[in-house]
């Protein structure tokens, strides 16, 4: 097995420091055959997979969760894609999440006052995973009870029991997502009873061509916010306070200069790549940097490469909270990016100031082995230590 | 005086310009680029260039 190989292999069983990887495979293999999928891992490559949904889509041949029609609007590609981001888009503009932003700031300091006098915690179980989990809850209008319910189904579809890659995935993950979708028949039709000020109701009362969306369509659209907007921000939490842990001056940095804490966020975004990498299916045959790809077979951009290609970023792998320009692909590009990108980036907005409001001092518990997850970035516990604030 | 434009064929609503240079640009209902001022000097035209080097899809484009 090459060093590459060796590289990618663990990358599928989670991986605490990619960039080494991601330099590997720019340089020496940056169209890369691994069992799973085409890896392409160079800057202008990358750009090109997603721009070009004709040669590379993202439809239901690229990932599949067990759901039973094309998640919306992911693995719909344009220009079908369109007639939904415009009803969707605008329930996600920064302006519409800045709405949100004192409700969140309410939350993130109710969850750290439950160990915030304790001086330890396990940020992941008791903040990483609660906080996107219970705003998604809120922006869908969904009772806050029903919390552990969707931590237990985004998992079965994410990290299926049993299914290994690609393989067996449909089966493993398919009795869930059935769950999934007889809780959003209920929850459609209580919001068509009873509609309020929350994204479910908008997106019934939307038009799209003068029609509004069907059952189907909008059952599609809340399989896909499951599985994007919970996950997700748990990795970069997850990822972000690692970091933030490991090294105090960058911490104190966020502290002594909140200004700085919005770009410290795209920052870190770009060298963490929270989701390192997306999912394509080739339409053609087609040829890649000399490398031929048959009609059908898997590709998989890797953002947190392109995060970190020399090609746009002078001294990649420098983190300097200032960097300007910063055009990093976090959160893709092209027709498929992220829909979400504003509520993530208020989420961690609001999250990284609080808690470096509250609690400024902290390390990972000395003695822990932090552990990966495979595909996205979260660790499986990140225990943290910190002084007690004097009463 | 830099003549800024946005390709709206491109811009896909990343909305870095707008939140690092919100003199020069604004969002529409969806949340996608649109301009404020189309001519830019002085303390303008930095702000613009700095929307223009930020946005990930390229497009934003200032001429003379």
């Amino acid at each position: 097995m090459t060093e590459t190989e060796g590289f990618v292999d663990q990358a599928m069983s989670g991986i605490a420091e990619p960039q080494p990887m991601y330099k590997a495979l720019r340089e020496s293999a940056p169209v890369f055959r691994s069992p799973q999928a085409i890896v392409l891992s160079r800057l202008a490559d990358i750009e090109m997979a997603l721009k070009r949904t004709d040669l590379f889509s993202s439809n239901m041949d690229a990932v599949d969760l067990g759901n039973l029609r094309p998640m919306i609007p992911l693995q719909i590609d344009p220009p079908d894609h369109a007639k939904y981001r415009r009803i969707l888009d605008p329930l996600f503009t920064p302006r519409e999440m800045a709405k949100r932003e004192p409700w969140v700031a309410e939350l993130v300091n109710e969850m750290i006052d439950g160990f915030a006098d304790r001086g330890d915690c396990d940020f992941h179980e008791e903040f990483a995973v609660p906080l996107p989990c219970t705003v998604f809850l809120q922006l869908l209008g969904l009772p806050l009870e029903d919390l552990d319910k969707f931590l237990e189904w985004k998992d079965g579809v994410i990290r299926p029991q049993g299914a290994d890659g690609y393989d067996g995935r449909h089966e493993a993950s398919a009795p869930v997502a059935q769950q999934i979708y007889d809780y959003f028949e209920r929850a459609i039709d209580d919001h068509i009873a009873s509609p309020r000020d929350d994204v479910l109701s908008s997106m019934i009362a939307a038009q799209v061509e003068g029609k509004p969306l069907s059952r189907e369509e909008l059952l599609d659209i809340c399989f896909l916010f499951l599985i994007a907007g919970l996950d997700t921000v748990t990795d970069s939490l997850d990822c972000f306070f690692v970091y933030l842990a490991r090294h105090p001056d960058r911490r104190h940095q966020l502290v002594e200069q909140p200004d700085v804490l919005p770009h410290a966020i795209e920052e870190l975004l770009r060298w963490e790549t929270p989701v390192p990498g997306v999912a394509r299916v080739a339409m053609q045959d087609v040829e890649v940097g000399g490398c031929p790809i048959s009609k059908g077979e898997r590709v998989s951009p890797l953002l947190g490469a392109a995060n970190t290609d020399p090609a746009e970023f002078s001294d990649p792998d420098v983190v300097d909270f200032n960097r300007s320009p910063n055009r990093h692909r976090a959160f893709g590009g092209g027709p498929h990016r992220c829909l979400g990108s504003h509520l993530a980036r208020m989420e961690l907005r609001v999250a990284l100031r609080e808690f470096h409001r509250r609690i400024p001092d902290y390390e990972i518990k000395p003695g822990t082995q932090l552990v990966y997850t495979a595909a996205l970035r979260s660790v499986e516990t990140l225990p943290l230590v910190f002084p007690v604030a004097a009463r | 005086m830099t003549y800024v434009s946005v390709d709206a064929d491109r811009c896909v609503g990343h909305g870095r310009c707008y939140t690092l240079a919100p003199d020069v640009f604004d969002a529409d209902e969806v949340g996608h680029a649109i301009l404020r001022v189309e001519d830019v000097s002085g303390e303008l035209e930095r702000h613009a260039v700095t929307g223009e080097q930020n946005c990930p899809e390229q497009a934003i484009t200032l001429s003379p």
